[in-house]
């Protein structure tokens, strides 16, 4: 059945093509699963989500869930099951090991092990903080985000290191998220920009908005685009970077900054991103799902769920140009978005409705010669997409 | 741009002056400096006279190495942190906190008592005394040298010597001022480090080579001999009449006097060379210059014309001219060879541990504890046919598939040895977690699990590159691990329970690990189960067995009688993730210490050894099955894990095996099983159709049973216990701790239940018990042990010396946070300083009494007292316990008296909200974490 629907879809476009012109366009998700507590969520608010081979795991705000890819199947973890703290905020997987780690929004942070639940807080371990935001495994150590600074967590040693202003470059100590790209840990901290900890020098350098102005960017990409960040996402060789006031992009030596009013952000309050590569990323913002897609060509792709209905859209745009709209019966669960995850083609979003599973049939980066569709009235083309 | 510059420069000079320095030592001759002639009150060489200026040599004496074995220690006495805790100053300093004017080898200097001394050490400082206190001069009162002139079973128990009365000592030891002090210095020489010829280089430079065992401690010798205070006992009122007789006011300062007192004093000398070494190497050696670098001293010719000398009688007359003097005697006394007379060694034993049978069947290696080496057996020959060094406390063993490598894991050094099965030699080495146990590769040979009994961790190692290649989270003490017969899952058995709080019920775990991924599947819950060791998978992979205890911590161990306390059994393990439990004791006869389970090639009879009572059951598994199936499953959960009549339906015999069995590995092919006999060093063969022991194979350990060796036996063996239930080790497996809260005595169910303590270095930490009412060893493990534990009557007087003296030499692993010697690490350092604080954050000062340091004062960080920290429950009978050591405390979790904190920070961030236990709530988090990494040191 979904093969079919994929087919149909790719046949209207194929027709379309015909008549339409044919441009460079990035890849639409077109396709939108909704799970939500029908499908045995525990909680429909998904705080984070990781993908993890034929798992995908689930933080909601009262437990911890498991999809099965394979069969569709959710199997779900309460405190009755042991899990230490209902409200999971962020997960990592450790590849090597296959072991689960949670952040828990008040509760520390926990390990999930072949099936047992193991929980550091700040009365039985050297966790600063139990409120934590997020978590991110870096080699043998565990990094997490909390509202009080961050912690590292040698699982070898079992020594635990406070990172806060006493020995980072914290302004400001809540930690919002933590993410480790080639041998560097970044931290998104509200009001203190996104720090970088070098592994091999145990050195720390911070990004701090230059113009220091709160409310405005006064020099467009001269750094990042403001001190309340929300997360760092590095891909390739580049950082993603999300803020309640816009998102940047930052190479190592060029900052980019994006803005509602200049790209395709749904809006500027972003609670989270997710680096594709150098050229994509998602942003989690409160209005939908933003991706860029092309970052050479600014080009955008916004997600959207109808007022009403499971239907919703995908806006592609060019810098604020609308190239094409895609109308979807089902779109994503809500437009409230807190994080995501990639998986191959496929994209996870975290909503405060659900998780959305957009499925990347036939998905390429970047942009491809496609037919563009005809504008309606006033603006983009529209688009059935195929969907369930 | 240069202003600014200068002004920054000026800043950080000014903020350099502005910060406290941190004090370092500098050695008693920075001390003897002022401290030095009667116009001061010759506090130097008084010192030099005491037997504190010798205690480190001491530890070199024959004594010595017996204390520390009573002390279980297994480093020479001069390495060892417990031993140079009160035989040295400043053991425990980093490099940088010592200045290059001290030694170590000083032993109980000056800056032990007061404080290193770098801050206050200059006669501006010290000419006020409040100046100089307020730069770190501590002025010790009596109660400082009790910790450590307090009694020391070890000590007594070697030179049957009460300790030293501190009162006494106290004020012999008196060192006053004189009046109207004016400072002087030792005289010497100058330094002609210009001018030709052999010069004195000082004793120092001749101990930087000749200390320690591999040279005769030649140096603690001469430290100990009357010739190293000959220029002190020129101080001496003795000293001072004879020479008033000739007209010398010091003789000190004489050159007659120092000729034969300190010859070098007035001759040439380096800077090395200071005159109150008195009659050192070079008194007899000559000036040592020229020949004492170790390129020439390796060449005796060399040597012999650069300068060295062989002294003779004419030498020692020269001196020692009185007609009492024996000269011959006297030589003899100050003999030093280089080689140390031969020691008998004693009996040396092998402690079979593990074996693992080669993949072509044709030989079998057997770890060996003892002997830190691998014996290497020939089945068919039933005869040891070689044996492989490997390294510290060998344990576990594997072959790799193709059987050209094995594998042996080393408790005590924390390594793999790998061992070339062909030429027999370990042809490399591999690092581990702490205490490695059990080994096994995947069916392919590509990966390595080895357990890590001490870290908990399982560490996975690349076959073909043998690197490392990932950590997994293991239980608490992994200890064997098993491979499915599909190759597909590996279970691991971990030996402590997981944490339960107080009164609560427990469980272990078994490891379930996915050989596709390497990683963790599954962790089973084996309910009230501790102990877990033994494993073994049946033949057709339905189940695996696992051996266990049932502890019945909760319930007083007097009701014993009832049968209860400990019992000892099986953990069916299905492949399905359920789980049975069956016992294998019987109503009138327990099967203390379940240590190992294999199978019969045809899966009929699972053989389970029991080391506390010295047999194998046989058991007949499909018996074993029935009952399991036949009961409903009420019953199967609750009435079969507790009932003790179960057992006659299927384990259809016992045999008799040698002392405390440990290990069993069924030869397929022979049809027989060895079974290792881990205390009378041999392996017995099983026929296992007959299910009869036919014979025996020595593995070549001593024969003679000595009286540690019997408290071993005995500490091993169940036959003191009501039914023989358990053993010694049943609550103490390897001499440590099982994780567990008992409630021991029959004062009510509940009342003042207590955590397990370890055994290791126990003798000198009197007294015993958590409320500290045990004076002695004896009586902790006599009466008390027959009335509370055992319900028999109790050891004979031969057989708790016996007892006692083994739980005295119970070995400790060494610190693996802080080898001796080595730098701390930035947090450990930080740790440190909270450790020994005197002030909380903002200033206020922290009773003396309320101090870490205080209560927990080095080297065993304890003083051996009782306190009141707030931890009393409603279910304790006083508040008021003993104050633990802290030596490794990291591997002997729970904490405080009842168990209650499951970890060190818990202590105090859950349990001392009024700061009893140290002033601590203060403290920011990561002054906690600082702490406890220091803690961790210890």
């Amino acid at each position: 059945m979904r093969h079919l629907r994929y087919v149909s879809l790719m046949a209207a476009l194929t027709c379309l093509a015909g008549a339409a012109e044919v441009a460079k366009l990035p890849y639409v998700y077109t396709k939108w699963k909704h799970i939500t507590t029908a499908d045995g969520l525990p909680n429909d608010h998904i705080f984070a989500v990781k993908s993890d081979g034929p798992r995908v795991w689930i933080g909601t705000e009262n437990g911890l869930a498991m999809l099965d890819k394979r069969t569709g199947k959710i199997k779900s973890w309460g405190e009755k099951d042991g899990l230490p703290w209902r409200v999971v905020t962020a997960i990592d997987v450790d590849k090597k090991t296959g072991d689960v780690w949670l952040g828990l929004f008040g509760g520390g942070l926990a390990r999930f092990s072949g099936g047992r639940f193991d929980h550091w807080h700040q009365l039985n371990s050297g966790l600063v903080n139990d409120v934590v935001y997020g978590v991110a495994v870096q080699d043998d150590n565990i990094w997490a985000a909390t509202t009080a600074g961050a912690s590292r967590f040698n699982t070898v040693t079992g020594e635990w290191t406070i990172f806060t202003e006493k020995n980072a470059p914290m302004e400001e100590i809540w930690n919002y998220n933590v993410a480790v790209g080639k041998g560097k840990v970044y931290i998104a901290v509200w009001g203190s920009g996104m720090l970088e900890y070098d592994i091999a020098s145990n050195r720390w350098k911070d990004y701090l908005d230059p113009d220091g102005e709160m409310e405005i960017d006064l020099y467009r990409d001269d750094g990042i685009v403001h001190v309340i960040v929300t997360a760092a996402s590095p891909a390739d060789d580049v950082v993603w970077v999300s803020s309640y006031f816009g998102a940047c992009r930052y190479d190592g030596r060029h900052w980019r900054g994006y803005y509602n009013q200049d790209s395709g952000l749904a809006d500027d309050f972003i609670n989270n991103t997710k680096g594709r590569s150098a050229d994509e990323a998602w942003f989690a913002t409160d209005k939908g799902a933003s991706a860029i897609t092309d970052f050479k060509t600014n080009t955008w792709v916004t997600y959207t769920r109808d007022a009403t209905g499971k239907g919703g859209k995908a806006v592609v745009m060019r810098d604020r140009d609308v190239l094409e709209t895609v109308e979807m019966p089902v779109g994503i669960p809500h437009n409230f978005i807190i994080n995501y995850d990639i998986d191959g083609n496929d994209v996870f979003v975290a909503t405060a409705k659900g998780l959305g599973w957009g499925v990347g049939e036939g998905y390429y980066p970047g942009l491809k010669q496609r037919p563009k569709m005809v504008a309606k009235a006033k603006g983009a083309a529209v688009t059935k997409g195929g969907a369930e | 741009m240069r202003n600014e510059l200068v002004f920054v420069a000026m800043a950080a000079a000014a903020a350099l002056t502005a910060a406290p320095k941190k004090p370092v030592y500098v050695g008693v001759r920075v001390c003897a400096g002022c401290h030095t002639g009667r116009k001061i009150g010759d506090q130097y060489s008084k010192w030099l006279h005491s037997k504190h200026s010798q205690a480190y040599a001491k530890l070199a004496l024959p004594t010595g190495l017996e204390m520390a074995k009573l002390s279980g220690l297994r480093t020479p006495p001069q390495e060892s942190t417990i031993c140079l805790g009160c035989h040295a100053t400043a053991w425990h300093a980093e490099d940088w906190e010592k200045d290059e004017t001290f030694r170590i080898q000083d032993g109980v200097q000056c800056e032990l008592c007061h404080g290193p001394g770098s801050e206050y050490a200059t006669l501006e400082v010290m000419r006020d005394r409040q100046a100089a206190m307020k730069a770190g001069l501590r002025m010790p009162d009596q109660e400082f040298c009790v910790n450590c002139h307090v009694e020391k079973g070890s000590h007594v128990a070697v030179t049957n010597r009460p300790p030293i009365d501190v009162k006494q000592g106290w004020r012999e030891l008196l060192h006053p001022l004189a009046s109207n002090p004016a400072p002087g210095a030792v005289e010497s020489a100058p330094a002609l480090t210009g001018v030709k010829g052999p010069k004195y280089a000082g004793v120092a430079e001749c101990g930087k080579c000749h200390r320690g065992p591999m040279l005769g401690n030649q140096w603690s010798r001469w430290k100990l001999s009357a010739h190293s205070g000959a220029w002190a006992t020129l101080a001496t009122p003795k000293a001072l009449e004879i020479a008033a007789k000739k007209n010398i006011a010091d003789p000190q300062r004489s050159a007659e006097c120092l000729k034969c007192h300190s010859p070098g004093a007035s001759a040439p000398r380096l800077e090395s060379f200071t005159a109150d070494e008195g009659v050192s190497c070079e008194a007899c050696h000559g000036p040592g210059s020229d020949y004492m670098s170790d390129a020439v001293m390796r060449d005796r010719r060399s040597a012999k014309l650069a300068g060295l000398k062989t002294p003779d009688r004419e030498t020692c007359l020269g001196c020692h001219q009185s007609k009492d003097f024996n000269v011959d005697a006297a030589m003899k006394k100050i003999a030093h060879p280089t080689k140390l007379p031969p020691v008998a060694e004693g009996e040396r034993y092998k402690t079979p541990i593990r074996m693992a049978l080669r993949p072509d069947g044709r030989e079998v290696y057997v770890t060996c504890e003892a002997s830190g080496s691998v014996v290497v057996v020939d089945p068919a020959a039933r005869a040891k046919v070689a044996e492989i060094r490997v390294g510290g406390d060998p344990t576990g063993v594997t072959f790799a598939p193709n059987g050209r490598l094995a594998f042996v894991t080393n408790r005590l050094d924390d390594t793999v040895s790998v061992v070339d099965v062909a030429s027999r030699k370990v042809v490399a080495t591999l690092k581990t977690g702490n205490e490695p146990h059990g080994v096994l590769t995947d069916r392919d040979g590509k990966l390595l699990y080895v357990l890590n009994t001490s870290s908990n961790d399982i560490w996975v190692y690349d076959v073909a590159s043998l690197k490392k290649t990932k950590t997994l989270s293991a239980g608490n003490g992994p200890w064997s691990l098993a491979l499915s017969p599909d190759s597909r899952r590996i279970l691991v058995t971990n030996m402590k329970s997981k944490f339960a709080p107080v009164r609560e019920r427990f469980s272990s775990e078994v490891t379930v690990i996915g050989t596709d991924r390497a990683a963790v599947d599954d962790r089973v819950n084996i309910s009230d189960a501790n102990l877990m060791m033994g494993l073994a998978w049946h033949p057709r992979g339905e189940f695996a067995l696992a051996t266990l205890n049932r502890t019945k911590a909760a319930i007083p161990m007097t009701r014993l009688l009832q049968g209860w306390t400990i019992n000892n059994g099986l953990a069916v393990m299905w492949r399905d993730g359920g789980v049975d439990e069956v016992l294998l004791d019987e109503p009138d006869m327990g099967f203390a210490d379940a240590s190992d389970v294999a199978f019969t090639p045809d899966g009929r009879y699972a053989l389970v050894a029991s080391a506390g009572t010295d047999r194998v059951a046989v058991v007949d598994v499909a018996k074993m099955i029935g009952v399991i199936r036949r009961l409903p499953e009420q019953e199967r959960r609750t009435v079969l894990p507790n009932h003790l009549g179960y057992p006659t339906e299927f384990v259809v015999k016992h045999v008799a095996t040698g002392r405390n069995p440990r290990a069993i590995l069924v030869l397929p092919a022979a049809e027989q099983a060895l079974i290792a006999n881990s205390l009378d060093d041999s392996l017995g063969i099983l026929d296992l159709g007959k299910m009869e022991m036919v014979g025996r194979i020595e593995l070549g350990g001593s024969k003679t049973i000595n009286r540690q060796r019997l408290g071993e036996q005995l500490f091993h063996n169940a036959f003191v216990t009501f039914h023989r239930q358990y053993s010694c080790n049943s609550c103490h497996p390897d001499g440590h701790v099982d994780g567990m809260t008992y409630d021991i005595e029959a004062d009510g169910i509940g009342v003042a239940p207590v955590d397990n303590r370890t055994l290791r270095g126990i003798l000198d930490t009197a007294p015993f018990k958590w409320e500290g009412t045990n004076p002695s060893l004896s009586r902790q493990c006599g009466a008390r042990l027959a009335v509370f534990f055992t319900r028999l009557a109790p050891f004979t007087p031969e057989q708790l010396a016996a007892v006692d003296y083994y739980v005295t030499t119970i070995p400790r692993p060494p610190n693996r946070y802080r080898p001796l010697g080595a730098a701390l690490s930035p947090a450990q350092r930080r740790g440190k300083a909270i450790f020994e604080r005197t002030t909380t954050n903002d200033g206020r000062t922290i009773s003396e009494n309320n101090r870490c340091v205080s209560c927990h004062f080095p080297p065993y960080y304890t003083d051996r007292r009782r306190h009141d920290v707030g931890t009393k429950l409603s279910f304790d009978r006083t508040g008021d316990f003993d104050v633990p050591h802290l030596n490794n405390i990291y591997d002997s979790a729970p904490y405080l008296h009842n168990g209650m904190a499951a970890t060190l920070e818990e202590i105090w961030t859950v349990y001392n909200p009024d700061d009893r236990h140290g002033v601590t709530n203060d403290m920011t988090k990561d002054q906690l974490n600082d702490l406890v990494e220091f803690l961790r040191t210890l």
